[in-house]
């Protein structure tokens, strides 16, 4: 209800433009971030079935890995299990970020409020990444609580939140654009999959080999640690500002 | 055959099916889209003949 | 349906005068390079053998690779098929310019194009691939690339075809292609450059003679002629069933 009111004013602020000053980009982009935040925060349930969603991931995990040996060989698998937890838990979560929009027409009172494209874009994407990064902070440490048992990662474990920031990123940076062009086809869930995985990709293997990186340490760390890095923030860049760029069409 | 002139040639026979496969597949592949190309203008074709009689018997009638 | 200024790709234009060249040429150069890549450019060698042994006027101490001769057709269907989503990715940008639905025709075509190339490398390079690797898959750069293309290639058409209104469908499918086109080099890029600390990357054999190249050449001009002219047959096809389909339209409205 609040979410809808909140749409009705936007658009009394469109069709009133002569009377009132349009408010800068600034102030767009913090009422649509504080748009999604606040109808999230109300109800919590996406950042609660993503958590669900995470934690029976690494339950499968468990399951998968219930009759592998512990060694030092895990770690070179486990930063691989961490993405494919994140990768799922952001699709859970990507394909709800639209919907609700969908669903009580609030993307149409988004559209006829004169805004620029590009806010509406970057506003969806800072909260999408919002969501992800709060369910990041419950999931990673209770993945490692549960898969410590295997090995002890090297003194360069931490540094993994350097790839899973720039991953998340990323992620909600594609993904936002993605899951608008699916929200309004059949079977979005299946189609927004397999959009996004293909094109997540590179990204995908730059971050898996960071943390890999991290999590090994010693040579390999040295070796292979900033040239990840530096891919993935490449690809974040250059994919971003594709999705900015196109979104204008997108929503039309 | 001395056995260094055999195992020179040691790998040519075996792989000789993979090679054919590898040719072979590529043009079936080729040749699949040039007749699916073939069927789309027969059938267009044969659409545009059918609308011409539609329209020819609807002159007809006009007359 | 044309505006004035705009010029629009249109069957009957003069590249069609070119596809019957185009194919007869793309036919003759074809068949060069593949009786040059058996005939005449030498075999390449692999692992040494024990010894040496002269054959015609060269001494050889390698085996011999009959299984490199597939080469000769892969490298140039992947050219070609990177050469269509290009040119998919162009129309796709005059289509979201101009929003003049002949261009998404013109990018649904070269995408068409584009996968069935993928396809054709990927036929090719598994051959290949299980010879001389003895495995079906294995995640090798290149290979990984043209998995991810072909992937998306696919996901373009599942979109087309769950997307009912034609005029957001060509926006979508628009979009995913230039998406596409974004992403096929950074994940070429990505995949080789990472350490191979981590990721085995297989290392080959570096540099071509120039026999191979030419053949190489020959093969790829070919080819991309070959797609020139398949391309141009299909859009005139398609022009066509849209002609037709438009007429029907009309005809039902006037009845």
């Amino acid at each position: 209800m609040e979410r809808e009111s909140e749409c009705r004013t936007a658009e009394r602020g469109g069709t009133r433009s002569t009377l009132c000053k349009a408010p800068s980009t600034w102030t767009q982009y913090k009422t649509l971030l504080a748009k999604d935040l606040k109808a999230e925060f109300r109800t919590k349930d996406m950042v609660v079935s993503m958590g669900i969603y995470a934690f029976l991931v690494i339950v499968v995990f468990g399951v998968a890995l219930s009759f592998a040996r512990p060694g030092a060989e895990f770690l070179e698998v486990s930063g691989g299990l961490l993405w494919a937890l994140v990768v799922f838990t952001s699709l859970l979560g990507l394909n709800r970020s639209f919907a609700k929009e969908t669903e009580n027409g609030c993307l149409e009172g988004l559209l006829l409020a004169p805004l620029d494209r590009g806010v509406i874009f970057l506003a969806k994407a800072t909260s999408n990444l919002v969501f992800l990064v709060l369910v990041e902070v419950i999931a990673v440490p209770l993945y490692w609580v549960f898969f410590s048992s295997f090995a002890a990662p090297a003194e360069t474990g931490w540094l993994l939140v350097a790839p899973l920031v720039l991953g998340s990123i990323g992620i909600a940076g594609i993904g936002t654009m993605l899951s608008t062009i699916t929200a309004a086809t059949r079977g979005k869930d299946v189609m927004l999959a397999l959009l996004f995985v293909p094109v997540i990709f590179p990204l995908l293997y730059a971050c898996v080999s960071a943390t890999t990186c991290a999590l090994v340490g010693g040579d390999v760390f040295a070796d292979g640690f900033l040239t990840s890095l530096a891919l993935g923030a490449g690809y974040d860049v250059v994919m971003i500002l594709a999705s900015w760029v196109l979104y204008d069409f997108v929503v039309n | 055959m001395n056995p260094i002139l055999a195992d020179i040639y040691s790998t040519i026979l075996p792989s000789a099916p993979y090679i054919i496969a590898a040719y072979a597949l590529l043009w079936v592949a080729l040749l699949a889209y040039v007749l699916i190309i073939f069927r789309g203008t027969k059938k267009a074709t044969a659409q545009l003949m059918l609308l011409e009689e539609a329209v020819a018997d609807q002159q007809a009638k006009g007359e | 349906m044309s505006s004035k200024t705009l010029k629009l790709p249109e069957a009957g234009q003069w590249p069609d005068k070119l596809v019957a060249p185009a194919l007869i040429a793309g036919a003759v150069l074809t068949t060069i390079g593949f009786l040059m890549a058996f005939f005449y450019v030498a075999p390449v060698g692999g692992a040494t053998v024990n010894g040496a042994e002269l054959i015609g006027d060269v001494m050889v101490s390698q085996k011999m690779l009959l299984s490199q001769k597939i080469f000769y057709f892969h490298m140039p269907v992947a050219i070609t098929s990177f050469l269509a989503l290009g040119f998919g990715c162009y129309y796709a940008v005059r289509f979201l310019m101009t929003k003049n639905r002949r261009f998404d025709t013109c990018s649904r075509i070269c995408l068409e194009i584009a996968l069935l190339f993928v396809v054709l490398t990927m036929i090719t390079g598994e051959m290949w691939t299980r010879f001389e690797w003895g495995v079906w898959w294995s995640w090798e750069p290149r290979l990984t690339t043209y998995l991810i293309l072909m992937l998306i290639v696919i996901a373009y058409f599942v979109l087309r075809s769950s997307v009912d209104e034609p005029e957001r469908r060509a926006t979508f499918a628009a979009v995913v292609a230039i998406i596409a086109t974004i992403d096929v080099p950074i994940c070429f890029m990505i995949t080789r450059l990472i350490p191979s600390s981590i990721h085995p990357v297989v290392l080959r054999e570096g540099g071509m003679s120039p026999e191979m190249g030419l053949c190489v050449g020959l093969c790829a001009l070919g080819m991309m002629l070959v797609g020139f002219a398949l391309y141009r047959a299909r859009f005139n096809q398609v022009r066509l069933t849209q002609r037709v389909d438009a007429l029907k339209e009309t005809l039902d409205d006037e009845r």
